[in-house]
């Protein structure tokens, strides 16, 4: 530890923009790097970050944050939580591994950026500690995943998903790249650290950890709340770049990046977190529904701090309510039917006493996402399961990569968002997400959702089993359902006491 | 069952404070809170993995009285280790971390 406290010397330390004279500014930080907007050096010095550490500091903290989470998993190891664990659970920790493990090493790489090329130098000196936490972040779910493999194929994912053209990993990927990947310092810092960081990682990293605490798996709750402290801190990059941004008369344009961040971030969480924290984790495990975390964490928190630093609500915010009840229903009810397509085992989740759970946290689930569900149901209950898989082909949407969805049955209202764009006809899964791509067209034109390569021709054979090689999916690694089907019991007219839908 | 209108308003709060990993800080820092905030009230749920400790518009943790409830030296740097989050905007030194708001509504 340094002899001096950290405020008597970090403003002269962090003092580092420095006058060139071998090369000009412009060479030292290209704009489209950079991303100054304009706004001149001296305006970027006055970025004070809020949360203070010393290299000293970090490290003797990140120290004792792995110890902690290593010394967990080594204690834990010998109960066997994962053989004795609740399908649906396994489900969980299969999918989260592959969709967040690799992608963090994208995620460092903003932070690099931002280390690099921001003109701020409070933000370069946060962004070298990001970068070592996001480093940290890969490397250790990497590391609690890989015990695993030798159990089944589907947990070698963590490494393998994103490397795949699984239609899951190319809708993550399309997002990274998007988020953190291809945008300039101030950018990364306004969309990546703050919408997705400060936003939206603390439901998947929080409120995923409160059901994980509750299903038992403490190694699990112990290593994602661990990863979200660094988050914590490195997420406060974006605040004092808003601020400068918005002193500069530079609002409106950060208003436009943190609602796309907003949006590309919640659909991709009504994939992924909605139907873990609804469906996958077993009933009497569930701390509060993908609503109410949704309520608490993004709505109650983090759109208060957005309207605190005077950004306004997105102009979609009562699109965004309304979707709340309605788009990670549509998005489960998809992953279980194409069921083959996903690296994890997806369970149903509707049980007769998870569909009166599902009526009171949604009022109206029976009347619509239940009567799909009863057929199903009946075809199962009546030896007919291959009409409970995939037959044709979903409608996904060219911004979110996922299916487009709305409410089925008595309260239908799918609805698809075309736009025709130098001559090629793309389709939307709601008003927001065109939007987003109408912000930046050139950005977003030449991708190919999964859809558009099958009719495209890239998939051969044009078939479930040529669409299953070409995402990577072997034998052993394609999903089916969670629980093997036992749930469907529950139905079958012989089992006195069950409800019949 | 809450309305699409209370939904809606949700962000129109004035909560602020430390969301801490379950553990012998968080226990320490609920103590503490109420210790360090005088006339305020504190709120503080308990998720099983994490606890959410809130006062309205300002919510001020002290290395002293973290001190005293853990009955251990303590730095301020070590609250990072168990605080995965916050409500609010944060300002923190070695002797203190101060939860805020720039506006109340």
């Amino acid at each position: 530890m340094p002899l001096l406290d950290r405020s008597e010397y970090y403003d002269l330390i962090r003092t580092t923009n420095w006058t060139p004279s071998y090369v000009s500014e412009d060479e030292l930080y290209p704009e489209e790097m950079s991303g100054s907007r304009g706004i001149p050096m001296e305006k970027w010095e006055s970025f004070d970050e809020p949360y203070k550490v010393a290299y000293g500091e970090y490290v003797a903290t990140q120290r004792e944050k792995d110890s902690g989470a290593y010394s967990v998993k080594a204690a834990l190891e010998r109960a066997n939580f994962v053989d004795t664990a609740d399908p649906g659970w396994i489900s969980i920790l299969k999918a989260h591994y592959g969709a967040i493990s690799v992608p963090e090493y994208a995620a460092m790489t903003g932070e690099a950026r931002m280390a690099r090329f921001s003109k701020a130098p409070g933000n370069r000196n946060m962004a070298v500690f990001g970068m070592m936490d996001e480093t940290r972040h890969g490397q250790i779910q990497l590391y609690f995943a890989h015990e695993h493999t030798r159990r089944s194929r589907q947990w070698d994912w963590a490494h393998k998903a994103m490397h795949a053209n699984e239609w899951g990993a190319l809708a993550a990927r399309h997002f990274f790249d998007d988020m953190m990947m291809t945008r300039d310092a101030i950018a990364v810092s306004l969309m990546l650290t703050f919408a997705f960081e400060t936003g939206f990682t603390n439901m998947q990293f929080l409120g995923l950890a409160a059901d994980a605490a509750e299903a038992g798996d403490h190694t699990f709750a112990n290593l994602i709340s661990s990863v979200q402290t660094d988050e914590a801190r490195h997420a406060q990059q974006g605040g004092p770049n808003l601020k400068i941004l918005i002193e500069n008369g530079r609002k409106d344009e950060a208003q436009k990046m943190i609602d796309v961040a907003f949006w590309r971030s919640w659909k991709l969480f009504s994939v992924l977190t909605g139907p873990m924290m609804d469906y996958y984790t077993p009933l009497e495990s569930r701390e509060q529904s993908f609503k109410e975390f949704m309520q608490e964490w993004i709505i109650g928190q983090f759109e208060r701090q957005i309207t605190d630093l005077g950004l306004d609500t997105p102009w979609y915010w009562d699109e965004f309510i309304r979707a709340l009840d309605e788009t990670h229903h549509g998005m489960h009810l998809g992953v279980w039917y194409w069921r083959p397509t996903v690296w994890w085992n997806p369970a149903a989740g509707v049980t007769p006493e998870d569909r009166d759970w599902l009526e009171e946290k949604y009022p109206g689930w029976n009347d619509t996402w239940g009567n799909l569900w009863d057929v199903i149901i009946e075809n199962l209950v009546e030896g007919r399961p291959e009409l409970t898989g995939p037959a044709t082909l979903p409608m996904i949407c060219n911004m979110s990569n996922i299916p487009i969805v709305g409410t089925p049955s008595n309260g239908w209202n799918v609805k698809d968002y075309p736009l025709v764009h130098n001559g090629r006809l793309y389709h939307f899964g709601s008003e927001p997400d065109r939007w987003v791509f109408e912000q930046d067209p050139e950005r977003y034109q030449g991708h190919m959702n999964f859809i558009d390569r099958f009719l495209a021709g890239w998939i051969q054979p044009m078939d479930l089993m040529g669409g299953l090689q070409y995402m990577g999916l072997a034998p052993g690694e394609i999903g089916d359902d969670a629980h093997n089907y036992e749930w469907v019991s529950r139905y079958t007219p012989d089992v006195a006491g069950t409800a019949a839908g | 069952m809450t309305s699409a209108e209370a939904v809606s308003d949700g962000y129109k709060n004035n909560r602020v404070g430390p969301i801490l990993r379950s553990g012998d800080v968080a226990l320490a820092a609920v103590e503490a809170v109420e210790v360090d905030n005088p006339g305020r009230d504190v709120t503080v749920q308990d998720r099983a993995a994490y606890v959410r400790i809130e006062c309205e518009n300002e919510c001020v943790l002290t290395r002293e009285t973290m001190e005293e409830m853990l009955g251990r030296h303590f730095e301020m740097r070590e609250l990072e280790i168990n605080l995965s989050s916050f409500a609010g905007q944060i300002e923190m030194s070695e002797d203190r971390v101060r939860f805020y708001l720039n506006e109340t509504v």
